[in-house]
C-alpha cells in the first residue's frame, strides 16, 4: 500500500511536470506610456539619384539571341518585320526502318504568338520567300526591299480570339511551290513575315530562344502497310531575326530602356551613412517620370525590373540576382512609375553593404516594342524630372529600459 | 571544500535560475522587473512565514547551520495568471525554475555551507499596442509589440557558524547578474510597409553581502534577523555602460513558535529600501522605485515530529510591497495565500514538497492580476555524503 502511495506522488509529479508547458502572450498596453520606451522610429526621405552618374547603356543582348521576333506596321513604337531560315529538308525518310523516297501532299507553317494588341482585330501575317542573303546586320529598308508583292507566298489571319500560343498557315499547292528549295541555295530556304492589319499595330512571334517557326510537310511515301503512307516532315527554322526602326530619342539626356539590343539605365544614389549603419529598410519606392506617354504595343505590357548591383562597373554591373523591385509598364501611359524595391535597397545596408545603386532593365529584354524614356539629373529644368527615391525606415528607439 | 561538492557544485552553476520565456506579470515591466522571494517550496507553503528559519531559502544565511547532511534542493513554479488593464486582459500560462541549492555541514567543524542561486528578480513580458502614424501623408495603423526575456539571478555563497543549538550566524555574499533580452516589433496593416525590428540586451551585475543571526531564547520560541545591503547594480546596454544604480538594504526579522511538538507558527517582516534606485531609474527613463514591506505568517503541522517532511500540512499568507509602480504614484501591492506539504522517498534521503499559492496584484483601480502558482521542489541527499 505503501509503494503503491509512492508509485502515485511519483505518477503525480509526472504529470505536473507534463503539465508544466509554457506559453507567451502579449499584454496589450498602450505606448509610449505604459510601455518602457516607444516603437521603432519612423523616418521618411527622399534621395536624388547623384547628379550626371544616371547612365543608359546598351548592347546586352546578343543581335542573333533575340527573345521574340517583332513585326508591325508602322507602329510608332518601331516598324518591325521579321524573317526565318530553314535548313534542308531530305529528300527522303526513314519509316519503321526502311527508307522511302516521298511526295508532297500539303504544308504548314506552325508559328507561336507570344504577344498581340488584343484590341486590333484582323490582323494578317504575310509570309514572303525572300534570298538567304539576311543576317543580323540586315536592316529594316534592306528587308523591306525583299517583301514585294511578286515575292508573297501566302497570308494568314491571326485569330482574333488567340492573346497567344501556336497558330497554323496553310499553304496552299501555288504557295508550296514558292517555297520549294532552290538548288542554288543549297536547297535551304528562307521566309520573311510582315503584317496587314487596319490600323498600326504589331505582334511578338516566338524566336529561336522562345519557339522558333515550324515548317511541316505532310507527304505520302510508297509503304505496302497502308497505316504508313502517310508521314509528316517538320523541320524548325534555324535562324530567326527581326529588324526594326525606332523612333529616334526625344533628348540623348533621357534615360531610356528596351530596344533590340536591350538598355539599361545605372541610377547612382549617395546612401547617408547613418541609414546604412543604424537603418532598417521598411519601404522603398523608386519614382521615375517619363518624358512622353510610354512607347510601345498597346495591351501589351512590359515589365521593368529594378536590382540591385554587385559592384558598380558601369555598364558592365553585375546584378544582384536576388531580389527586384518590378512594375507593369502599360504602353501610352503618362503617369509617373512606381517600383517598390525594398529588397534591392536592403542590400546596400550594413558593413557589407552593396553599393548603392540601381539597374534598371526590360523583360522581356531585346523583344518588345516597349522603348519607355525617363528624365535625367540632366534633363532640362535642372534634373526636376529625375528619378526619385522614397525610402521610409526604421531607426532603433532602444526601449526596454528599466 | 572537499571534492564531494564537486558535482553538486556543477548541478548548481550549470542549472542556475531560469525562467522560461514567458510573460510572468505585467507588474514586472518596470524597474528590474518583478522582485522575486528566493524562498524555499516548503517556506512558500507557510506563505513565506517560516523563509527565516528554512535552510533551503536564501534569505538568512543563518538558517544554513541547521543543515545535518550535504542536500541539493531544486524547484520548478507553473503559473496561471490573468492580468487586467484598462486595455484589456491576458491569461498568461508560465513555468520558472526558481531556484537551485545545494547545503551541508563542513565536516569536523561547527561550520555549514550553503551555495545557491534564485530569481532576484523577473523580468519577462510582452506588450502590445496598436497605434496610427502618418507615413508619407497617409494615416497607416501600426501594431507595436516590446518583449523582454530574463531577469537578475542572485548567487548567494553562505557560510554559518553553529555556536551552539541555541544560537547560529551566518554570512553570506551575493552575486547578482543577468540580463533582459528586449525585442521590439513594429508591423504594419498596410503591407506595402515591411515590419522592422530591434533587439538589444540589458545586463546587469551587482555585488551583496548579509548577515543573519537565530537564536533560541526560551524552549518554544525562536527568533531570527538578517540584515542584506546590495552594491551598486551596474547596468550595461549591450556592452555599453548606461549607468548604474543602488540597491536597497533588506531588513527582516522573524519568530517561530513551537505551540507543541506538532504545531509550530512562524512570521516575519520585511523591509527594503527601494527608494535609494528611484532617481537612477527615473533618470534612464523609468518611473521610479517606493520602498516596499513584507509581512508574512504561517503554521506547520507535523503529523509525525520525528519525521517532520512526512506529509506535514502548512498554510500560510503574505503581503507585500511592489517597488516598481507601472504609474507613479500608484502602489502595488501583492498578497498570497498558500498551502503545501511534503512526501519523502528513499529512507528521507529524497523529499519531494510542493505548495500551491494564490496571489492577488492589484495597482489601483486599473491594474490587477490574480495568479495560481504551484510550485514542486524536489530535495536529494546522496547516500554516503554528510
Amino acid at each position: 500500500m505503501k509503494g503503491g502511495r509512492d508509485l502515485g506522488s511519483w505518477l503525480g509529479a509526472l504529470v505536473l511536470a507534463a503539465a508544466a508547458c509554457q506559453e507567451q502572450l502579449a499584454m496589450p498596453s498602450r505606448c509610449p506610456d505604459l510601455c518602457p520606451g516607444e516603437g521603432l522610429l519612423i523616418r521618411d526621405t527622399v534621395l536624388l539619384p547623384a547628379a550626371g552618374r544616371d547612365s543608359t547603356f546598351t548592347g546586352y543582348i546578343a543581335a542573333g539571341e533575340v527573345s521574340a521576333l517583332l513585326v508591325s506596321n508602322g507602329l510608332p513604337a518601331g516598324d518591325a518585320r521579321a524573317w526565318a531560315i530553314f535548313p534542308d529538308r531530305p529528300d527522303s525518310i526513314f519509316v519503321v526502318g526502311v527508307r522511302y523516297a516521298y511526295t508532297v501532299d500539303s504544308a504548314a507553317m506552325v508559328i507561336q504568338l507570344e504577344a498581340r494588341d488584343t484590341a486590333v482585330r484582323g490582323v494578317y501575317l504575310v509570309m514572303h520567300r525572300i534570298p538567304l542573303e539576311l543576317d543580323t546586320t540586315t536592316t529594316l529598308e534592306a528587308l523591306d526591299a525583299f517583301l514585294t508583292p511578286e515575292s508573297v507566298v501566302d497570308s494568314v489571319q491571326i485569330p482574333d480570339s488567340l492573346r497567344s500560343g501556336d497558330f497554323r498557315l496553310r499553304l496552299s499547292p501555288e504557295a508550296l511551290s514558292r517555297l520549294e528549295p532552290d538548288e542554288t541555295d543549297s536547297t535551304r530556304f528562307a521566309v520573311g513575315f510582315r503584317i496587314s492589319a487596319p490600323v498600326p499595330t504589331g505582334v511578338r512571334l516566338g524566336s529561336n530562344l522562345t519557339g522558333a517557326p515550324l515548317y511541316s510537310t505532310f507527304v505520302r511515301v510508297p509503304a505496302t502497310d497502308t497505316a504508313l503512307i502517310r508521314q509528316t516532315i517538320t523541320i524548325t527554322a534555324d535562324g530567326s531575326n527581326f529588324a526594326i526602326a525606332h523612333p529616334p530619342l526625344t533628348d540623348p539626356d533621357l534615360l531610356f530602356l528596351g530596344g533590340r539590343s536591350g538598355s539599361r539605365t545605372l541610377l547612382r544614389f549617395n546612401l547617408p551613412q547613418f541609414i546604412k549603419d543604424s537603418a532598417t529598410i521598411i519601404r522603398a519606392t523608386l519614382e521615375l517620370v517619363p518624358s512622353q506617354p510610354l512607347i510601345g504595343l498597346l495591351n501589351d505590357p512590359s515589365e521593368l525590373q529594378v536590382r540591385a548591383v554587385l559592384v558598380d562597373f558601369g555598364a558592365k554591373s553585375p546584378a544582384f540576382a536576388g531580389a527586384a523591385g518590378t512594375a507593369i509598364l502599360e504602353s501610352g501611359s503618362g503617369d509617373t512609375v512606381r517600383v517598390e524595391v525594398r529588397g534591392p535597397v536592403a542590400t546596400w545596408l550594413g558593413p557589407g553593404g552593396l553599393t548603392p545603386s540601381l539597374l534598371l532593365g526590360l523583360a522581356p529584354e531585346g523583344g518588345t516594342f516597349s522603348r519607355p524614356e525617363f528624365f535625367s539629373t540632366r534633363s532640362p529644368g535642372g534634373g526636376a524630372g529625375a528619378a526619385r527615391l522614397r525610402i521610409t525606415y526604421a531607426v532603433a528607439s532602444r526601449p526596454g529600459f528599466p | 571544500m572537499s571534492g564531494r561538492w564537486l558535482p553538486l557544485l556543477l548541478v548548481v552553476t550549470a542549472t542556475g535560475s531560469a525562467s522560461l520565456g514567458a510573460q510572468s506579470s505585467q507588474f514586472g515591466v518596470r524597474g528590474f522587473g518583478l522582485p522575486m522571494r528566493p524562498i524555499s517550496v516548503r517556506a512558500s507553503g507557510t506563505g513565506g512565514g517560516f523563509s527565516l528559519f528554512d535552510s533551503e531559502s536564501a534569505v538568512n544565511p543563518a538558517s544554513v547551520a541547521q543543515v545535518g547532511r550535504l542536500t541539493a534542493g531544486f524547484q520548478t513554479v507553473q503559473v496561471w495568471s490573468r492580468s487586467e488593464s484598462p486595455l484589456g486582459t491576458a491569461t498568461i500560462r508560465a513555468n520558472r525554475y526558481p531556484g537551485v541549492i545545494v547545503t551541508g555541514p563542513i565536516g569536523g567543524t561547527p561550520l555549514s555551507l550553503a551555495i545557491s542561486v534564485s530569481g532576484y528578480t523577473d523580468r519577462n513580458f510582452s506588450l502590445a499596442s496598436r497605434d496610427t502614424i502618418e507615413l508619407r501623408e497617409v494615416p497607416v495603423e501600426v501594431l507595436d509589440t516590446i518583449t523582454s526575456l530574463g531577469g537578475i539571478s542572485d548567487f548567494r555563497l553562505a557560510i554559518a557558524y553553529r555556536k551552539s543549538p541555541r544560537l547560529q550566524a551566518g554570512l553570506g555574499f551575493h552575486l547578482l547578474t543577468g540580463s533582459n533580452r528586449i525585442t521590439s516589433h513594429r508591423v504594419f496593416t498596410d503591407t506595402l510597409y515591411a515590419g522592422a525590428s530591434e533587439r538589444s540586451t540589458i545586463s546587469y551585475q551587482a555585488l551583496g553581502i548579509s548577515a543573519g543571526v537565530t537564536g533560541r531564547p526560551i524552549r518554544f520560541l525562536t527568533l531570527a534577523g538578517t540584515l542584506r545591503a546590495d552594491g551598486r547594480l551596474k547596468v550595461e546596454r549591450d556592452t555599453s555602460r548606461v549607468t548604474s544604480t543602488r540597491l536597497p538594504v533588506t531588513v527582516a526579522a522573524g519568530a517561530r513558535v513551537e505551540l507543541s511538538s506538532r504545531l509550530h507558527f512562524a512570521g516575519g517582516a520585511q523591509f527594503r529600501n527601494w527608494s535609494v534606485a528611484d532617481s537612477g531609474l527615473v533618470d534612464l527613463g523609468g518611473v521610479g522605485s517606493v520602498n516596499t514591506t513584507e509581512w508574512s505568517a504561517g503554521l506547520e503541522f507535523l503529523p509525525n515530529p520525528s519525521r517532520p517532511a512526512r506529509r506535514p500540512m502548512r498554510i500560510g499568507f503574505y503581503r507585500a510591497g511592489v517597488p516598481f509602480e507601472v504609474l507613479r504614484g500608484t502602489r502595488i501591492t501583492e498578497t498570497g495565500i498558500s498551502a503545501g506539504s511534503s512526501l519523502e522517498f528513499g529512507g528521507g534521503r529524497v523529499r519531494m514538497d510542493f505548495s500551491l499559492s494564490r496571489v492577488w496584484r492589484d495597482g489601483g483601480p486599473d491594474y490587477s492580476e490574480r495568479a495560481t502558482m504551484l510550485q514542486l521542489g524536489v530535495s536529494i541527499a546522496p547516500p554516503g555524503l554528510r
